[in-house]
């Protein structure tokens, strides 16, 4: 049963990450920084947690602050980038991101022992929630409330004006200026809050993790946080969802038995599953 | 898919209970995905070779004097922390008793980490699981958690023993330079807490190291800097991949020290399938050579499962027979339901906890308080395309 | 300063690989207006390919294995092109994108799997030979590997500009649909482009190997970074910006190392791009950036 349980934590983090990328991706932005954001919120809430001796859920919340505050400050230079460029301009930051916590260095004495995060070494020993005897049904409890809070928030900007204006940035920028959207307003504020999910994310996953390092948000991470949105389809918030659990549950879990085979067939089986669909899962039709 | 997975595992679980022989389950899992693909490899095959030989052997003792065979499942964690968090829970969710691996110890820090710290604190939910390691071998993580457990050679005392044999054999020299590869947890740890401080405290003098990144590929820079420091001794703590492009480089350059010193994991048959030539005569100390007929019989029965040995797999060849003489002695009941299954792992970790020596390959190691062991060692240099046996302090 | 220039021009001879890898990545997206993140992994893919030479012909000379990894390309290039541009249709950027993204993972896992991960000796080509000048060095093998880029990259242009094949490929870029009004087939140049420019890439990879002297699966992920780094500060879709910025990008990248330190270096880089992104946005030698 433990098992159900910390895949539905993994689960659950990754579709966090997934949506801080699924808000950007509906004003047709394609960002591969939300793993900064994300490495962001999981150094700022460990930090916060074993070096200030704070309790988790406050520090989650400076972790979205942290993680809102940074991707509001990439998004105006965001801007200027069109298409492809921000793809890899936005890669070129969650490098840089990276290549910062690689030379980070910040510990401080606790008893006889040091803690925090030591560079190349990475940050040991977040342990809240052992700490605090979280049982792992507790822990993932506590990480879909998050995600169904999100989910909810995100569900109910799609059903608000707010929501139609991302998409409308995101089909026809050109036309949506000429009915007066602020482009930039949007823009940035869709930047801004999927920066500050991805730093929730990132808080979370440092503390079921209990240990992080810069190689934990590399290009993998943040291509992974790209796919699930685009696998799973922009129609809606289940198809990240859905995604997540299709490339957790079934690609690299449920796949298991395959042995060998289960690494060769994941590359093979998103390639397919962009051909059959390549709108995503929830993509709907395109209106011709 | 769902319901083809479960009708799956309900046909495993049946036959399972339809098998006559008792089994007791090990789950030995590592890295078999990327550039460590072949630890996992070589991990699984010394598993399977030394269960092999128990089984062939009678199986292990269980404590109403049956006899059980040991059943060895692999799970590749890809060197993912995330996905070693996972392989963990899933193996504790099994009837396996205990868990041996990671291969990696950027998965085995996340990994300890979310295991209870304290045996018996009601207050740490953390998972009740023994894991035994057999290759992860960053400096210090066993303490982490009272069930994790580690047979990987310290490297501190190798390095400290090399270094100070070194300085009696070459006398003349007395200076060292490092190069590390910055970015493995693992190489790093080594180069600033092990071997800097070993030749420093045999009175070396370290004029300085250069540093690269795990994927580099241009040293020219580095070996420049080599070169200028003109020491006696150059030392290198990087894996097979960058350890050749260095010493490739160090040739072109014509960089010649004194006495070349390389780091444990480049023992391997990749340094040499690499760079034989550049590497002949590093030094490496290591806690497994084919020198007597036990090592080399492991050697053999694990290549007959399609896996190399070197110290790493030999550490999960070793473990297997360690497992045994603590079940043996802590009498475990076999049994797979759920409770006797928790009551097993527990038995293991306190007989784990209590050796204070192994049986390995190359002699009897020694246990410490930090559930680390102190391997017999020797030093190994290249020579002809071969890691021979430089020097055997046993 | 003897440093300082040797930094730059051991950067510059390599930059000359990343040129290639960007002068790929460039024509993909000059053409179909899509990025192909598998095309690092396809050259080094090709390169391995190649090492079945040595495996037919024990002994081979190194000569043939570059012309191995150079087929290899084309082949390699051609399947990529029907994995993730012929059947998704050009109205989904990013469907072509992630199925990129997929083929980049499933060829570092093939070679894996045929290599068990462990680096594979890459043949080189005057490994052994250094040019003095008194403190100054060249490598002797990258001087080769410059060498060869060149004229691969003088033999593009001649292609894309002397010949109908590069006339097509350039009226598709520009126009599609006018292209396709003055019967040019679409769907063939875009082909041919990916041919093309595997071909280039699988050179690419064969070059890289000689230069390192080993292949790993390790290469894969920092070329691509540095690939497209490169495109973007060359400009996407043009072909003399991805060889300048190939160049410069090499040479930078040593420089930042011999002040900074390999830690810092990467960094460094990220800033070099954010500084062209706010300068110069359309890259060196910017092309039609108004298309997005």
């Amino acid at each position: 049963m433990d098992f159900y349980f910390g895949l539905a934590q993994l689960i659950g983090v990754h579709t966090l990450l997934g949506l801080s990328a699924y808000i950007v991706l509906l004003t047709g932005q394609v960002s591969l920084a939300q793993a900064a954001f994300y490495a962001i919120g999981a150094y700022v809430a460990g930090m916060l947690t074993v070096l200030g001796g704070w309790h988790l859920v406050p520090a989650l919340g400076v972790s979205a602050l942290a993680g809102a505050a940074i991707a509001c400050a990439v998004g105006f230079p965001a801007l200027r980038v069109k298409g492809l460029m921000l793809v890899i301009a936005t890669l070129a930051f969650g490098e840089g991101v990276r290549l910062i916590f690689f030379n980070f260095d910040y510990q401080i004495a606790k008893g006889d022992v040091k803690v925090g995060p030591l560079g190349g070494e990475g940050f040991r020993q977040i342990r809240f929630f052992p700490e605090n005897g979280w049982s792992t049904a507790e822990v993932m409890l506590f990480i879909w409330a998050f995600v169904i809070l999100v989910m909810a928030l995100l569900w109910w900007f799609d059903r608000s004006r707010y929501g139609s204006v991302l998409r409308a940035v995101g089909e026809d920028e050109l036309a949506a200026q000429s009915v007066g959207i602020n482009l930039t307003a949007v823009k940035v504020s869709a930047m801004t809050v999927g920066g500050g999910i991805a730093g929730i994310a990132g808080a979370l996953y440092a503390h079921y993790t209990t240990h992080i390092e810069h190689s934990s948000f590399n290009v993998l991470v943040a291509t992974f946080a790209i796919a699930y949105p685009i696998v799973g389809g922009l129609q809606n918030v289940f198809g990240t969802l859905l995604a997540v659990i299709f490339v957790q549950g079934f690609l690299i879990e449920g796949l298991r038995d395959l042995g060998d085979w289960r690494n060769l067939l994941f590359g093979a089986l998103i390639v397919l599953a962009m051909n059959l669909r390549p709108r995503g899962f929830f993509g709907g039709r395109r209106r011709a | 898919m769902k319901k083809l997975t479960l009708a799956v595992a309900l046909a495993f679980a049946a036959s399972g209970a339809l098998a006559q022989e008792k089994t007791i389950k090990i789950a030995g899992f590592g890295a078999k995905s990327g550039v460590v693909r072949s630890f996992g490899i070589n991990s699984e095959a010394a598993l399977l070779a030394a269960s092999d030989v128990v089984n062939k052997g009678g199986g292990v003792k269980l404590a109403d004097g049956s006899k059980a065979k040991l059943e060895i499942t692999f799970y590749d964690d890809r060197c993912n922390a995330e996905e070693g968090i996972s392989v963990i829970r899933r193996i504790a969710g099994t009837d396996a008793v205990v868990a041996v691996g990671p291969t990696c110890s950027n998965v085995a820090e996340p990994l300890f980490g979310i295991l209870q710290k304290k045996v018996g604190d009601s207050g740490d939910s953390g998972l009740q699981m023994p894991v035994f390691t057999d290759v992860a071998i960053k400096v210090g993580l066993a303490k982490i958690s009272e069930w994790a457990f580690r047979n990987v050679p310290n490297e501190m005392t190798m390095y400290g023993s090399l270094f100070y044999w070194l300085k009696s054999k070459y006398p003349n020299a007395q200076t060292i330079y490092g190069g590390v590869e910055e970015d493995f947890a693992h190489s790093r740890a080594t180069w600033y807490s092990v071997m800097k401080a070993g030749a420093e405290a045999s009175g070396y003098k370290v004029l300085g190291n250069s540093k690269w990144l795990l994927n580099d590929s241009n040293f020219a820079t580095q070996v420049r800097e080599m070169k200028s420091a003109k020491a006696d001794v150059i030392a290198i703590s990087a894996h097979p991949f960058t350890t050749c492009g260095v010493l490739k480089e160090m040739q072109r350059q014509g960089v010649k020290p004194k006495v070349l010193v390389g780091l444990t994991s480049s023992s391997s048959l990749e340094t040499l399938e690499g760079c034989a030539k550049q590497a002949e005569g590093m030094i490496i100390p290591t806690s497994f050579a084919p020198v007597n007929k036990e090592a080399t019989n492991a050697a053999q029965t694990t290549a007959k499962f399609k896996g190399a040995a070197d110290l790493h797999s030999m550490a999960a060849w070793e473990n297997i027979f360690i497992l045994k003489r603590v079940m043996e002695a802590e009498g475990i009941s076999g049994k797979h339901d759920a409770a006797s299954v928790q009551a097993d792992r527990r038995k293991i970790r306190d007989g784990l906890a209590k050796l204070k020596t192994t049986n390995g390959l190359l002699g009897v190691s020694k246990r410490d308080d930090e559930r680390e062991a102190d391997k017999p060692y020797l030093f190994v240099h290249a020579n002809k395309g071969e890691w021979k046996v430089l020097y055997n302090p046993l | 300063m003897l440093d300082f220039f040797q930094a730059v021009s051991d950067g510059v001879l390599f930059g000359a690989t990343y040129a290639l890898i960007g002068i790929g990545f460039t024509l993909v997206f000059g053409v179909m207006h899509k990025i192909n993140m598998a095309y690092a992994a396809a050259s080094i893919g090709s390169a391995y390919a190649a090492l079945l030479v040595l495996k037919l012909m024990a002994g081979a000379p190194p000569w043939l294995i570059f012309a191995g990894a150079f087929v290899a390309g084309g082949v390699l290039g051609y399947m990529l092109y029907l994995a993730c541009f012929h059947f998704i249709p050009l109205s989904s950027p990013l469907a072509t994108l992630m199925s990129t993204v997929g083929m980049l993972l499933l060829i570092d896992e093939v070679i894996v799997h045929v290599t068990a991960g462990m680096p594979q000796n890459f043949p080189a080509m005057y490994d052994d030979v250094m040019l003095r000048a008194g403190e100054f060095t060249l490598r002797g093998d990258l001087l080769l590997v410059f060498g060869v880029s060149v004229v691969a990259m003088v033999a593009l242009l001649l292609l894309l500009y002397r010949t109908r094949l590069g006339l097509a490929t350039r009226a598709v870029s520009q126009q599609a649909v006018a292209a396709q009004l003055c019967g040019i087939r679409v769907g063939q140049v875009n082909a041919m482009t990916f041919v093309v420019t595997g071909l280039l890439g699988g050179l690419a990879g064969a070059m890289i190997g000689a230069s390192v002297g080993a292949l790993s699966p390790l290469l894969t992920t920092p070329l691509t970074v540095k690939g497209l780094i490169v495109t973007v500060v060359g400009g996407l879709g043009s072909i003399p910006g991805a060889i300048v910025a190939g160049l410069l990008v090499g040479g930078f990248e040593n420089v930042f190392q011999l002040y900074r330190g390999v830690t810092e270096r990467d960094l460094y880089v990220m800033l070099l791009l954010f500084v062209f992104l706010v300068f110069r946005p359309g890259g060196i030698f910017g092309i039609q950036d108004d298309r997005g």
